[in-house]
């Protein structure tokens, strides 16, 4: 059977098939890549919320329990001072110790001119040293790791 | 911070609500219809009328994936969306091109029933997604994969040693184990054993290899008993070439080290060294062995020997050009002589020719973006994770797929040297099947916001700096 203008309507059908099986693919993909943006805008719409959090190795008597954990501002200080975001009475800890800053894409320890100094794995730190994801850090006698920030709830 | 302990039924996964997953219905739904239509290109084309033809195969497996999705569902998991229709699409596209081959290139009997290529690939198919459910459904925790990461590493190595004394010779390649009548290819589970167990050593160490103390002229590396396991792997993957000649799996082996040593290090002095030695070896194999100074030689110039060595290769170009943008139409392309297709191994490593010159340009990209997609998803999986363990573990498995995937479409558009491995999903064959489909289904269970938070981490047996209060109390 022909259409007019001598087109069979086999032909034509079927190459419209195979177009269409291709278009389906696309599709496909389309709704992929939809998805896959909302989901990397969504991502960043939510991002400032927790940059990472400290978790405590262990501490003196009386301090921090083992196992506790600090969300983590973009600066945070460490210290005996109230004023500090993580105020510790130890003795062994200056009034301020230590400040941890969260530059650009990745994080940064200080040491505030302490008494006893502060340890990024076991090396004393000298100006700004750059920190890493587990990451130890000792200040005094608290022993504090640098973990990942936990996922937020929704999303 | 002391959270309540979950109650064993809920450990269990017993005391589930089902939950809706939308995305991934809405997809799967795409997925079907895309591979309705082909079904009936297929037909149609071979039919010479209008057509949907045989579609029991294709309903068997949109009714595995429909089984998938539905365990998901009312087991409750809040695992990754994309990935299962992704992978479902790729699946399909193999069903496809297994029905569309000649039947006749793979038979085996089967309780008395002779089974072709395409029905083989069916049930490869439903056994690797019921894999993929059993894990995606029942891993809560990965305890079992990373305290156990030296007798994962054990195990492969027995692989491999079993393959060496046993192994049964493909086209010149050692690569077939066969335990009594089931034959299946260890270097595809070995893949994903060696990503458990680079997963596992580098986030230990991952500090140790980070910061350099040894200096070797303009490079720094690690301290050097840390260096050991990174040369007993460079080993590895020599000694599967040497022994083996299995080239493509060494390769895939090698770079997913590098990728991974590069990713828990950030180091770029590593992989420059690793790239160095790469090459290094590479040379040393050019003339020692004769099979990889072929593989180049042919790559470099396949009208050297055109009906012989280089046929593959020239016709799989062949097999391009005739496609076009719009390809010739499933069932249409792939002249073959009587059984016998236009391309050796077209079921298996040429797989990517057949769907470039049947599916066009349009076809191979979207099959290439499938495998795109499969990596955003890993990354962010990766990006997500709540430890360095399933950090690496998620991007050393989407690697492992990713790169595959990159090697074997390079070999076959001549892009790089031929090796001769499986392109993920879509090649035939049941060990790279089953293994991809372990790697999909680990990632999805890591992607899962239900499961265990990891274990905390162990206490350091290093003394650390002064002042510190352990020996004290």
């Amino acid at each position: 059977m022909n259409l007019p203008g001598g087109i069979d309507t086999f032909a034509l059908s079927l190459w419209l098939l195979r177009v269409a099986f291709l278009g389906a693919l696309y599709l496909f993909l389309l709704s992929v890549a939809r998805l896959l943006l909302r989901d990397l805008r969504s991502v960043s719409a939510t991002a400032p919320g927790e940059l990472g959090r400290l978790v405590v190795i262990s501490s003196f008597a009386g301090g921090p329990p083992a196992g506790a954990s600090y969300a983590l501002d973009a600066v945070t200080t460490i210290g005996r001072d109230v004023n500090n975001t993580i105020s510790v009475d130890d003795p062994f800890l200056s009034a301020d110790h230590a400040v941890l800053t969260f530059r650009g894409r990745s994080w940064y320890l200080e040491d505030r001119g302490s008494t006893n100094g502060t340890y990024l794995n076991g090396a004393p730190v000298v100006g700004l040293a750059p920190l890493g994801f587990g990451d130890e850090v000792q200040a005094g006698q608290l022993r504090v790791r640098l973990d990942r920030p936990r996922p937020p709830r929704s999303a | 911070m002391n959270a309540i302990a979950p109650s064993p039924a809920r450990q269990l996964g017993f005391a589930v609500r089902p939950r809706l997953r939308r995305r991934e219905l809405a997809l799967l739904a795409i997925v079907a219809g895309a591979l309705v239509l082909g079904r009936a290109s297929l037909a149609s084309t071979l039919a010479g009328h209008l057509a949907l033809g045989d579609l029991r195969l294709l309903g068997l497996y949109l009714g595995g994936i429909a089984a998938v999705h539905v365990a998901f569902v009312l087991t409750g998991r809040r695992s990754d969306q994309i990935l299962l229709p992704t992978v479902a699409l790729l699946g399909g596209i193999s069903l496809l091109v297994m029905e569309r081959l000649p039947q006749g290139l793979v038979v085996q009997r089967f309780v008395g029933h002779d089974l072709g290529l395409a029905q083989l690939q069916v049930g490869w198919l439903l056994l690797s997604l019921a894999l993929l459910a059993v894990l995606a459904v029942v891993v809560r925790s990965d305890n079992w994969l990373r305290l156990y990461k030296y007798s994962w590493a054990a195990a492969g190595i027995a692989l491999l040693l079993a393959v060496f004394v046993f192994g049964r010779d493909v086209n010149g390649a050692q690569l077939d184990l066969c335990l009594g009548p089931v034959c299946g290819q260890p270097s595809e589970p070995l893949k994903v054993i060696l990503v458990v167990f680079l997963a596992g050593y580098l986030a230990e160490n991952r500090e140790l290899l980070a910061g350099a103390s040894t200096r070797l002229g303009p490079l720094r590396l690690p301290p050097l008993p840390y260096l050991a396991p990174m040369l007993a792997m460079l080993g590895i993957a020599l000694a599967v070439v040497g022994f083996q000649h299995d080239l493509g799996s060494a390769l895939l082996y090698f770079a997913v080290f590098l990728f991974l040593l590069y990713i828990a290090t950030a180091r770029v002095s590593y992989v420059a060294l690793g790239l160095l030695l790469f090459l290094a070896g590479s040379a040393v194999l050019y003339e020692i062995y004769p099979v990889v100074r072929l593989r180049v030689d042919i790559w470099l110039n396949p009208w050297s020997d055109p009906q012989g060595a280089g046929y593959q290769t020239l016709r799989a170009l062949y097999a391009l050009g005739t496609g076009g943008i719009l390809g010739t139409g499933l069932g249409a392309g792939l002249p073959s002589v009587g059984a016998t297709p236009a391309i050796p191994v077209i079921q298996s490593d040429f797989v990517f020719a057949a769907v470039a010159e049947e599916m066009g340009l349009l076809g191979a990209l979207a099959v290439l973006a499938c495998y795109l997609v499969i990596a955003e998803r890993g990354l962010r999986i990766a990006a997500t994770a709540q430890d360095d363990f399933r950090a690496l573990l998620a991007a050393g498995l989407t690697l492992v797929v990713v790169v595959q995937a990159a090697i074997i479409v390079g070999g076959n558009i001549k892009l790089v040297p031929l090796t001769g491995i499986t392109l993920p999903f879509v090649s035939y064959g049941g060990s790279s099947l089953v293994a991809n489909a372990l790697v999909v289904g680990l990632l999805l269970a890591l992607s899962d916001r239900g499961v265990e938070p990891p274990p905390p981490p162990r206490p350091r047996r290093r003394v650390f700096g002064p002042g510190t209060a352990e020996g004290v109390a």
